[in-house]
């Protein structure tokens, strides 16, 4: 399968800071990708290295085929952009914005973007300075969405979005996905990402830690389970990847590791279930637990080849 | 039925505030300082040493005293009937000193309110436990403060001069004034106008009426002056036996005036101006459909907004300008004066003088029009335009071109609002030709200071400020050279220097040919500068 993006070794530093270090990314052709990692990791700044915003101090970075520096003009013909910060022209109206950013890109599908608007409920009439943030992140939507192009970059796209847009956001990106393009989706709700994207890469501190399909990263995640059961639980502890057992009055609490999810619930089912909730991992969990205080970064192992 | 708020839990945090208000502005309230105490001292200095005898004093006075173009410039002079060395020194300074004062308040109280809003910066301060009234109450604060450093400063630099001690303070005292007079004009502007960028420049437009008002009274009988704050700096007469009252008016209209903005303030949410944003059209028209395009709307308020300021002052020009020739006939002595300059009539003088005000007001344009793309950039807007297959120097190419032809249609209309002044007034419609030739004269120079602004935006992003700087120093060149002596050489870094001054004398195209090419190759460094560099 060909590769849209290709990065390997990236390093990015301002001053004194090393924004990147050492970073790797591979998106294949018409996948959703996943880019995680907690605030501060890199995400924005690779993405703007991608964009030709910022040039990289060393490393490689390939495009759709191209050099995301010298060729980009050419190359954003074929992308759309979506940041995670939506600043807008505030004397504009929403829709001059999204006809703008849409001309420019070539042309403006009317059909396609009246019926974005409508989805996502957005008043085109409104100036742009009247917007709030998830107003300004549909105006973005909107303009990328619209334009039928190989490529989307999304940049954090449903931080101002409540949750009935994000589940309409979602159905976009699913449907761009059917539709063969490919989608860099950076994020840090693992939620989001588990839902839209075939493969993930999660980076950290400016460096790869993570990456391959949520599949293979399942070992990495961990449930919450609290079940109320007939009868006292016992022995849970002794299972493999069980972890901070709680028992309080009917009550059993613990986690458990991905992969062993199924005999955990296997053993509790003898003492009889009566109600269970579990709560899916989130990626803050994830980053607090293998990432957390005394942190091996890039530890070799962990990275899974592409 | 719930109590009340306190009226002090509206001021609550003023004093955080302020601090942080000062803490931003320490380098620009410094600047302005120390630039205009200087140029008050170096003007002293030059005064004092130039007219030391009882002859020169009077020879001035002569000069100046009847001369309507002069008035207009500078004020009513008075004291000038018994000259004193304070009077030519007041007659010469106080305008632009009482302008640079206002302006230093007007950008201060906009920055520190209705731009903070507009960021979204004053969500999170207003979030914290301080009160409806703090945010405006600190920025007040914080121009009285520079407003009194100034004042002191200057008081100080002319007692040094030997000036006298009663004159000094009263001149001080009328800088505070007007300084608190303007800041409160932008703190009402804030209320009313629908963005910070309409703030300002409303409130620049209450200074230049009160500059016109001030003027007018000043050539008639002076009631009209009695209007403009400028006029009350002027009527405190300092060094001219001081009238203390008339410090009393900008008090009690500046107190008025805060009432007026507290009362607004309950009628506006917080980020929009009493004035409502209409809503737009759902479709973009034809023409913005380019880097070109998006440009060009960008800048079309500004060019308007200025164009009306500059046609506003130049048609005001243009009527004066046919007074200057009127007193050729019964003040030979000024006749004599203009002889000897051997270049023109009187009124070419002026109206090369006032080309060169309405090029260096409209150089203001054209450096603001450069410097919105670092507004672009550090606003966060020029990755939606630059991930989209535009070029940067198509970007950057549209934005200055825009500015080039907003730059010749702000002093065209200055230029034909002057000419049409003129030709109503003289009766002459062949006058009106000839005056718009001399300030369209003007457009080479301004294109160097706005070449300036690109190159830093290019090569030293973080710097492009620095453009001001050029514009100051051309003022200070255009307007000062002569009052404090500077030497040549230093007046050769102002590129209005190198002008034809038209149609006082000849017409040369060779320093506007080279004026034009250094402006290009300062966007072509600006240009090449932004092809290499990273966008923040």
């Amino acid at each position: 399968m060909s590769q849209a993006i290709s990065i390997s070794n990236l390093v990015k530093t301002f001053g004194s800071t090393r924004a990147l270090d050492g970073l790797d990314l591979e998106v294949s052709t018409g996948e959703v990708h996943g880019f995680l990692g907690p605030n501060g990791a890199g995400k924005t700044v690779t993405i703007r290295i991608l964009l030709g915003l910022l040039r990289a101090d060393s490393g490689h970075a390939v495009l759709l085929d191209g050099d995301p520096w010298v060729d980009a003009v050419e190359l954003h013909r074929r992308l759309a952009y979506v940041p995670g910060d939506v600043n807008l022209w505030p004397n504009l109206s929403g829709g001059e914005v999204i006809d703008l950013l849409s001309r420019l890109r070539g042309g403006v599908d009317a059909a396609r973007r009246d019926e974005l608007i409508e989805r996502l409920v957005l008043d085109p009439r409104k100036k742009c300075r009247t917007y709030s943030k998830g107003n300004r992140q549909k105006v973005a939507l909107v303009a990328a969405l619209s334009s039928h192009v190989e490529l989307l970059v999304l940049d954090e796209p449903t931080s101002g979005l409540d949750p009935l847009m994000e589940s309409v956001f979602q159905e976009f990106i699913l449907e761009a996905k059917a539709e063969g393009r490919t989608v860099l989706l950076s994020s840090h709700i693992l939620a989001e990402v588990e839902k839209l994207c075939d493969r993930v890469t999660i980076i950290r501190q400016g460096r790869t830690v993570q990456r391959g399909t949520l599949a293979e990263l399942r070992h990495l995640t961990r449930t919450s389970i609290t079940a109320g059961t007939e009868r006292p639980v016992e022995g849970l502890d002794t299972l493999a990847g069980v972890h901070d057992v709680g028992v309080d009055d009917g009550h059993v609490s613990f986690d458990v590791d991905g992969a062993e999810l199924d005999g955990a619930v296997r053993h509790l089912t003898q003492f009889g279930i009566r109600s269970l909730v579990s709560q899916p991992p989130t990626l803050e969990e994830l980053f607090l637990r293998h990432y957390g205080d005394d942190v091996v970064v890039g530890d070799d192992d962990a990275v899974d080849a592409p | 039925m719930t109590a009340a708020p306190r009226h002090g839990s509206t001021l609550t945090g003023t004093a955080q505030l302020l601090r942080l208000v000062l803490r931003r502005d320490r380098v620009r309230m410094v600047i302005w300082v120390v630039a205009v105490v200087s140029l008050v001292a170096l003007s002293a200095a030059s005064v004092v040493g130039l007219y030391d005898t009882a002859e020169s004093l009077a020879s001035y006075a002569n000069l100046v005293r009847d001369n309507a173009a002069m008035i207009v410039q500078s004020g009513p002079g008075h004291g000038l009937d018994d000259p004193t060395v304070g009077a030519v020194l007041i007659n010469e300074m106080s305008i632009w000193s009482v302008i640079a004062v206002a302006l230093m308040s007007i950008f201060m109280v906009t920055r520190h309110t209705r731009t903070e809003e507009e960021t979204g910066r004053s969500e999170l301060v207003r979030a914290a436990p301080v009160g409806r009234h703090a945010a405006a109450t600190a920025a007040m604060t914080g121009v009285l403060i520079a407003n009194v450093a100034m004042a002191v400063g200057v008081t100080i630099s002319l007692i040094v001069f030997d000036l006298p001690v009663a004159g000094s303070i009263a001149f001080g005292g009328a800088l505070i004034g007007a300084g608190m007079m303007f800041a409160s004009v932008a703190l009402v502007a804030g209320q009313v106008a629908s963005s910070a960028r309409a703030a300002n420049g409303s409130a620049a437009a209450v200074l230049g009426v009160a500059f016109a008002l001030r003027a007018a009274g000043d050539v008639g009988d002076g009631r009209l002056s009695w209007l403009s704050p400028i006029g009350w700096a002027q009527a405190v007469r300092a060094y001219a036996d001081e009238r203390w009252w008339v410090l009393l008016l900008p008090v009690v209209a500046s107190i008025g005036l805060i009432v007026t903005a507290d009362s607004l303030t309950s009628r506006r949410d917080l980020g929009a101006g009493l004035i409502a944003q209409r809503p737009g059209p759902a479709h973009a028209g034809p023409r913005l459909s380019s880097a070109v395009g998006l440009a060009a709307r960008l800048h079309r308020g500004s060019i308007i907004g200025w164009s009306t300021g500059l046609a506003a002052v130049g048609f005001f020009y243009g009527v004066v300008a046919v007074e200057a020739e009127s007193l050729l006939t019964d003040n030979p002595e000024m006749a004599d004066f203009f002889a000897q300059l051997g270049e023109g009539t009187l009124t070419d003088a002026f109206v090369a003088t006032a080309a060169l005000m309405l090029g260096l007001v409209a150089s203001g344009y054209t450096v603001s029009a450069v410097l919105r793309l670092r507004g672009e950039e550090t606003d966060g807007r020029v990755e939606s335009v630059l991930s989209a297959p535009v070029a940067r120097r198509t970007w950057m190419g549209g934005h200055l071109l825009v500015a080039l032809v907003g730059s010749v249609l702000v002093i065209g209309a200055g230029g034909l609002a002057m000419g049409l002044g003129f030709a109503l007034a003289s009766g002459d419609a062949g006058e009106l030709l000839r005056v718009l030739g001399a300030t369209v004269t003007m457009v080479p120079a301004m294109l160097v200071l706005g070449g300036l602004a690109a190159a830093l935006f290019g090569v030293l992003p973080r710097w492009a400020l620095v453009a001001w700087a050029g514009l100051a120093v051309a003022a200070v060149v255009g307007l000062l050279a002569e009052l404090i002596g500077l030497p040549n050489w230093m007046r050769d870094i102002s590129p209005f220097t190198h002008l034809p001054a038209l149609p006082a004398a000849p017409f040369e195209v060779l320093p506007l040919v080279m004026l034009t090419a250094v402006a290009a190759a300062l966007a072509a460094i600006g240009l090449a500068g932004l092809q290499r560099r990273d966008l923040t």
